[in-house]
């Protein structure tokens, strides 16, 4: 495909007839009298694009970029499933996309807030949410600042959190944020939390509490997980789940039931919210009724009056986002749970596994698989015994040129040259065995034809791109 | 409707091959105990019965066609084009551009945006975006923190209340001192243990300071400490000076002003830059342009990495991820459809417009504006009857302007009055208008 379009500043001319605003109607003044010169801007270096042209810059663009709608997108811990179009007409109704965040007469929005929280309190198990934070990393930092609370009202201290190795990055950057230090504790040769160490960690004394995900970062389900929480409780810790893994588990088996106190949910991820190709996403957290006093302000209260909104309460953590959180991102969620129902959401987690293993199953037969047992949304192979010294990056690479999405890699840090596989509910099983296909022909020219996957994207608009000069001289903006 | 292709036949034929007889027994790991039984969630519903019920919710909210309402979320106009691009489904249904060659198209319209960033504050660096302006906010006093090893930062009165707030818990988390004070007092609480100072112009209340004597104010007392500017409207910038003229470290604001619809207040975007010597400890994605490794073709990849969570885990400069791409895009697509003539246009309307309705109102006896420093598309006025503006001003089907008093109970007969290039000549009379029939009705009730 042709590569290279020019950068949308190299278009355009001095007089171009742009009609986006309306003409000035009322009687104007001479700016220069009215505004401060030292106020006052000279140049501004932003070209005059016509319409036609920045369509077709833009849908040029377009077209050399891979979404889930161009086929299937393997990426380990993020959930790319299908997009529902119908979320999409909704979250562009007048009637919600106009709402000002500080008028009155909102009720339709706080309406479905509030049934959202509700019903993501059924699938979680947890008493109470907040719709605020506007990511899962945002989730994060909102659940350890309500621990971080917690202890503070009752004036304790403690100030570490545990969190496994297998962990997804954003779980100790979050809690550095929050103003904890992080003890990292090994998984065991199941991928599993070890209770001794654990427990050892646990009597070093001053933890706050864990986070975990689970199934993990491996697609494993802890299988000792009610342990892990009582043992964490009996310590006087909290545990902390991150959502980012919830979509195997809907209708099949609740955070709050595993023991856990706090959790986050990524919309964008199990709720099938675009991710816009990087955001914006939406974090909701739930808590047991013992944290719902810390949950940030505003919240929403059903009363005999309908429904209010709580600003006052000051054991809130306080305000971590202007407004009510990434409220279109919510609604389509809020669509989705409607579209799906109770039952759609419990097939959604037992199709999301068996794609997961099923995809797992054919793969193993020509690539390692450190963590071999019956995996839950994701399961991580690996580059170890693949001939020619092919590199995971190679394989990644080399998708690319059968025209796949590559799967998330060298993550997690517990597998060496890791290729995390998440498939999703929304495969077909051909689009699995076509996936399965390509990913065998790889194997195959791994084997005997190296150069193809050492060169490789060999197919894709521009070859593998010089990261290490990137860093070094960066080029951020024209 | 569950989105998923498979029919019985093709599960039974899965399960085949993965060697287990029913699907449950792929659950086996999760202790019995712990599997729901069903979910307390009534049964999916067909498109047109959502839609009917999402209609049915949506005509609970009031859409009023003029609207004297901002305070950080503004009604401008967006053309029609910015929703035609964002709504291409290989940009909105892709994900983070990890595999930067199957992404080129995105990465590309990332760097643009950096770039156009860059043009309109000439600030020299930008990234990839934040989540709002009050989290960037937030994360340039942190920023700041780290810079310089000191934990205390100031924060001006006049920035918007719920940036406060937000502000505020994020100090809280990461025990860094935050003192807020008037612009008056700022001399006596700035000293050598201060990271940074913060103020927003033009403020919520619509006053515009002047960055550089600010700057010049700060930096001759203490040259070391940082100065973070953040503005909730940049429609601004195409009329007042950028802050990279006016010596500002980092610079952040809301853009939602920038092709987003308000949406009850989400998702907006979170536009952060900095000066160029802070590019490693500035927190987000960026983009940057390279070559190919085998060739001589331009690419674009996801850089400095080694600042980020997925890298550097505890050590990362933030925790953010996910962000705000999506409006990023139409906030490029909103800027490049303008130009530099529309961008100018733009603010110069939204400048008149204000300016004329302030001095319309200023001749109505009983009011009085309040701002003391030249206003851009906000100004704050004293009522002579508070409840009886809104009443008329719903009347005649406008939305009403702001009662300050939901952030300042002692304020409570003030009001915030923004006018845009959205506001056609007649909705400004009636709004006029309104506020004339609302001291008329007093006087009547007097009588």
């Amino acid at each position: 495909m042709d590569a290279n379009e020019l950068l949308i500043f190299n278009k355009g001319n001095e007089l171009v007839h742009q009609n986006f605003i309306p003409k000035l109607d009322i009687k104007s003044e001479k700016i220069e009298e009215i505004l401060p010169k030292n106020l006052i801007r000279d140049e501004l270096r932003i070209p005059d694009v016509s319409e036609v042209e920045i369509v077709r810059h833009y849908i040029k663009l377009s077209k050399i970029n891979y979404g889930v709608d161009s086929g299937i997108y393997p990426l380990g811990s993020c959930t790319m499933k299908y997009n529902p179009k119908i979320n999409e007409i909704v979250a562009r109704m007048t009637s919600f996309s106009k709402v000002h965040p500080l008028q009155d007469e909102n009720e339709g929005a706080l309406e479905i807030l509030y049934e959202i929280s509700q019903m993501l309190g059924e699938i979680t198990g947890m008493d109470g949410f907040t719709l605020q934070p506007a990511a899962g990393a945002h989730g994060e930092l909102v659940g350890l600042l309500i621990i971080k609370k917690f202890f503070e009202t009752r004036g304790i201290v403690k100030n570490k959190i545990i969190i496994p190795d297998s962990a997804h990055g954003t779980n100790p950057a979050s809690a550095k944020m929050a103003g904890f230090s992080i003890i990292e504790l090994q998984s065991n040769k199941y991928g599993e939390v070890p209770l001794d160490h654990l427990e050892y960690a646990l009597e070093q004394g001053d933890v706050a509490g864990i986070m975990l995900t689970n199934p993990n970062t491996l697609g494993v389900f802890d299988r000792q997980i009610k342990d892990i929480t009582r043992i964490v409780h009996e310590h006087g810790g909290l545990c902390y789940y991150d959502g980012a893994n919830l979509n195997p588990m809907l209708g099949i088996c609740r955070p709050k039931d595993m023991g856990f106190d706090i959790v986050h949910l990524n919309l964008h991820k199990t709720f099938s919210t675009p991710h816009g190709g990087g955001g914006p996403g939406s974090g909701p957290v739930g808590v047991t009724n013992e944290l719902i006093p810390f949950l940030p302000i505003p919240c929403i209260l059903s009363t005999d009056k309908g429904l209010v909104c709580d600003y006052e309460n000051h054991e809130s953590i306080g305000r971590i986002k202007a407004f009510w959180g990434n409220f279109s991102i919510i609604l389509r969620a809020y669509v989705y749970i409607l579209s799906l129902g109770g039952n759609g959401l419990k097939r959604v987690g037992q199709i999301a596994v068996l794609n997961a293993n099923y995809l797992k199953t054919l793969l193993k037969k020509k690539y390692h698989l450190p963590y071999d047992r019956i995996c839950q949304h994701e399961f991580v192979l690996s580059d170890k015994y693949l001939p020619n010294d092919i590199t995971t990056e190679d394989i990644a690479k080399r998708i690319l040129d059968y025209g796949f999405y590559a799967p998330t890699i060298y993550f997690p840090l517990v597998v060496n040259g890791a290729l995390m596989v998440e498939p999703t509910e929304t495969e077909s099983k051909d689009s699995l065995d076509k996936f399965v296909e390509v990913m065998n022909q790889i194997r195959d020219e791994a084997l005997n034809e190296p150069e193809k996957l050492k060169k490789a994207p060999l197919n894709t608009p521009v070859g593998r791109l010089d990261a290490v000069n990137a860093a070094r001289k960066p080029i951020l903006h024209d | 409707m569950d989105f998923i292709s498979h029919d019985e036949k093709t599960i039974a034929e899965m399960l085949k091959v993965i060697n287990v007889p029913k699907v449950d027994d792929l659950f086996q790991d999760i202790p019995k105990d712990l599997i729901v039984k069903s979910l307390n969630i009534s049964d999916g519903m067909s498109e047109p019965d959502v839609l009917d019920k999402m209609r049915e919710y949506g005509n609970k909210n009031k859409i009023y066609p003029h609207s004297f309402l901002g305070a950080g979320c503004y009604y401008h106009y967006i053309p029609s084009l910015v929703d035609f691009v964002i709504s291409r489904s290989e940009f909105y249904t892709s994900y983070t551009p990890y595999q930067a060659e199957a992404s080129q198209g995105y990465l590309q319209a990332i760097y643009e945006y950096q770039s156009i960033i860059s043009r309109l504050t000439e600030m020299e660096i930008a990234n990839a975006s934040m989540y709002d302006g009050s989290t960037s906010l937030a994360e340039a006093a942190i920023m700041a923190s780290i810079i310089t090893g000191k934990n205390q930062v100031i924060l001006l009165e006049g920035v918007h209340p719920e940036y406060i707030e937000v502000v505020k818990t994020y100090c809280w988390g990461q025990n860094i001192e935050l003192k807020i004070t008037s612009e008056d007092k700022l001399n006596d609480v700035l000293n050598e243990d201060i990271a940074a100072v913060m103020f927003q112009s033009p403020n919520f209340f619509g006053d515009i300071t002047d960055g550089l004597v600010m700057s010049n104010k700060v930096k001759e007392k203490h040259p070391n400490c940082l100065l973070i500017q953040c503005m909730t409207d940049p429609t601004c910038l195409g009329l007042l000076k950028p802050p990279g003229k006016t010596n500002i470290d980092i610079f952040v604001a809301e853009g939602q002003s920038f092709g987003i619809d308000p949406s009850f207040g989400g998702p907006g975007l979170g536009i952060f830059t900095a000066k160029k010597k802070f590019l490693r400890k500035i927190p987000g994605r960026l983009v940057g342009k390279t070559k190919e490794i085998n060739g001589d073709r331009d690419g674009f990849l996801l850089t400095l990495q080694a600042r980020e969570q997925h890298i550097r885990r505890e050590k990362a400069s933030s925790n953010i991820c996910t962000n705000q791409a999506l409006c990023s895009l139409s906030a490029l697509i909103y800027l490049v459809s303008l130009g530099k003539t529309g961008l100018r246009e733009i603010a110069i309307q939204n400048f008149q417009k204000a300016h004329y309705v302030k001095k319309a109102i200023a001749l109505i006896p009983g009011y009085k504006i309040l701002n003391k420093k030249p206003t851009y598309n906000e100004f704050i006025v004293k009522c002579p009857d508070i409840n009886g503006l809104i009443r008329e001003c719903k009347k005649m089907n406008l939305l009403p302007p702001l009662q300050v008093s939901t952030y300042y109970p002692e304020m409570s007969d003030v009001v915030l009055v923004c006018v845009t290039e959205l506001n056609s000549s007649s909705s400004i009379e009636k709004f006029i208008k309104a506020a004339k029939l609302a001291i008329n009705n007093e006087e009547e009730r007097a009588n």
